[in-house]
């Protein structure tokens, strides 16, 4: 018993030390709301809620983006099922958060099982076409379920999690926030497990996995299905925020959001979801703002300068920001040397 | 003791008749090498020995064991390693790392989502080891696209080792080698002699007639002679059809 406990402390504490960065951003969150206090500013919590959220969602798509090299263009659908997994359970009266969050893993589990067997037969542009073709399937049944709002949605109220009120602002902020830390842990443990780290040698090179007596398609569909479970997970908490639940939820749209987060924060890393999130959240809040300012004609036009910004990032920051900030770091080191 | 037997392999795609009705041995710590002109099928044979291609008739058996029906990773779980044409390593990943993946697959535990892959003592041990056999320990920590190409070679042979197979595939081990390289590569295959079967395809001749044990000599699908490196280069019918009149 002391030996297990001692070694998940240690395997926990040399990921921390490994991961320095992703944890100081993590903790960042967690004394942000002391500055919104003292500020009264309390849509600046709002916005870093949303940007938690998606934070988590982009943690489980890098898995199998990131990591497996497996490019989904779907996954916005389990957010959506997530999302759904509340106003479904308040139609029919359950109230408590935890048993959304049960049934949305439970969900999206089943749900990523049948998708992830079908897609993962194929590679390359048909997976991408054929898990945006089931996304697609699942946006348009919710917009066809008349009962649970149709293309309208359902307003919903937030879940109860026990002694957890989340109608007090702050404690939904550190719902989320916690669920932020636990899925950062998964994730850092899993990358850096053997399953992980097959996984990346898997999107590196197939053939020599084959090679070693391994089935690779076991892991993609493992890691598909975690990825999946995670995105379920953030719509649920989503939902309990937005106070609402629509297909909008699952637009295709989102799952190109989510990718465009983690290649805009850096691929294939731990921080880089989290910072895509960030800086996508922020450049969408405060371009047009910015524009209002400088161009207030133009304004209203701010994604002209959005969309190509993106491009210049993706082409030119090898990694995302989390590759610029590494080379810039390098160049000062070795400037000083 | 007969590590591999084929019993009347065919395999045509369309019209063409890539192997046809191809019985083959490897016997247990011989290398039996296997040549033949460009187009003649050696590579086809060797992707069904390994299970990326079925063939349309015949057996494949592995030890007594019959394998023709089972997928590349339950081939090599049965102990058939494999060298590919063209260097097939994980090159993300340092030398080391390469092994360790390779070691941990080999003691069956890939799937464990908790253990840090890279900090585990007992793999890392195996993982030295395997590197350690092919003289590549003063690498371990090098990135495996910074190799140079012949220690690729080699991590690509540690690889197909670490399996621990008794039949190895070497799918022409020499090719794109410098000189120097060649007769490394060559020394080292030597070495495994008697440890286990050796299936090699080289066009390398030198090579071939250096190592092998026993010769087949693959033309046009079928296999027109087998016999020793002496018996091969005296027959006639595979001097027309491949060596040249000449040799």
């Amino acid at each position: 018993m002391f030996t297990a406990i001692s070694n998940v402390l240690m395997i926990v504490l040399s990921g921390i030390r490994a991961h320095k960065m992703f944890w100081v951003v993590i903790a960042g969150f967690g004394i942000f709301p002391i500055f919104t206090q003292i500020a009264d500013l309390p849509f600046w919590n709002d916005l870093a809620m949303r940007i938690m959220l998606l934070s988590i969602a982009a943690m489980g798509l890098n898995l199998v983006l990131g990591y497996g090299g497996m490019v989904s263009f779907g996954h916005a659908a389990f957010i959506g099922i997530g999302a759904y997994c509340v106003g479904i359970s308040q139609y029919y009266g359950l109230m408590n958060g935890w048993i959304h969050l049960l049934f949305s893993l439970l969900a999206c589990a089943s749900i990523g099982l049948v998708i992830g067997i079908l897609a993962l037969r194929t590679s390359g542009i048909y997976f991408i076409m054929i898990t945006l073709g089931f996304a697609q399937m699942l946006f348009f049944l919710f917009v066809s379920l008349e009962g649970f709002g149709g293309d309208d949605g359902m307003s919903i109220d937030r879940a109860e999690f026990g002694f957890i009120d989340l109608y007090e602002p702050l404690r939904l902020y550190f719902l989320i926030w916690v669920l932020l830390v636990l899925v950062g842990l998964l994730m850092m443990v899993i990358v850096r497990s053997r399953f992980g780290v097959t996984l990346q040698a898997i999107k590196s090179n197939e053939a020599r996995i084959e090679a070693m007596g391994l089935v690779p398609l076991h892991y993609k569909l493992v890691s598909y299905l975690l990825s999946a479970m995670i995105c379920g997970v953030a719509g649920t908490l989503f939902a309990s925020w937005q106070e609402y639940v629509s297909p909008d939820i699952m637009h295709w749209t989102r799952s190109g959001e989510l990718m465009i987060i983690i290649i805009l924060g850096g691929l294939g890393t731990l921080v880089g979801p989290v910072i895509g999130a960030i800086a996508f959240l922020l450049l969408e809040e405060f371009l047009p703002l910015l524009l209002e300012m400088i161009l207030p004609d133009y304004a209203e036009n701010w994604m002209i300068l959005f969309g190509p910004l993106l491009v210049l990032i993706v082409l030119f920051g090898r990694g995302g920001l989390v590759g610029l900030a590494q080379r810039a770091m390098a160049s000062v080191r070795g400037g000083r040397q | 003791m007969t590590v591999l037997q084929l019993d009347r392999i065919s395999k045509s795609f369309g019209a063409l008749a890539a192997s046809s009705d191809i019985s083959l041995t490897v016997l247990s710590g011989e290398i039996h090498a296997l040549i033949g002109p460009n187009g003649a099928g050696k590579t086809t044979l060797i992707q069904q020995i390994y299970g990326a291609l079925t063939p349309d008739t015949g057996t494949i058996s592995l030890n007594g064991e019959d394998i023709t029906s089972l997928s590349v990773p339950a081939r090599v779980r049965k102990g058939i390693g494999r060298s590919f044409q063209i260097s097939n390593v994980l090159m993300q990943f340092s030398v080391l790392e390469n092994a360790i993946i390779a070691e941990q697959a080999r003691q069956g535990n890939s799937f464990n989502m908790f253990w840090p892959a890279f900090e585990d003592a007992s793999v890392r041990a195996g993982a030295e080891a395997i590197l350690d056999r092919l003289g590549l320990l003063p690498r371990a920590y090098q990135q495996t696209s910074a190799l140079a190409h012949g220690e690729r070679r080699m991590l690509e042979l540690a690889l197909a080792l670490a399996v621990s197979p008794s039949l190895l595939l070497l799918d022409e081990p020499m090719a794109g080698a410098g000189i120097d390289e060649s007769q490394h590569i060559t020394q080292i295959i030597d070495q495994l002699r008697g440890k286990m079967g050796i299936l090699l395809i080289e066009h390398d001749m030198d090579a071939v007639f250096k190592l092998a044990d026993r010769i087949s000599v693959l033309v046009e699908g079928r296999i027109i002679a087998v016999g020793t490196p002496d018996e091969i280069s005296q027959n006639h019918e595979v001097k027309t059809a491949y060596l040249g009149e000449d040799s």
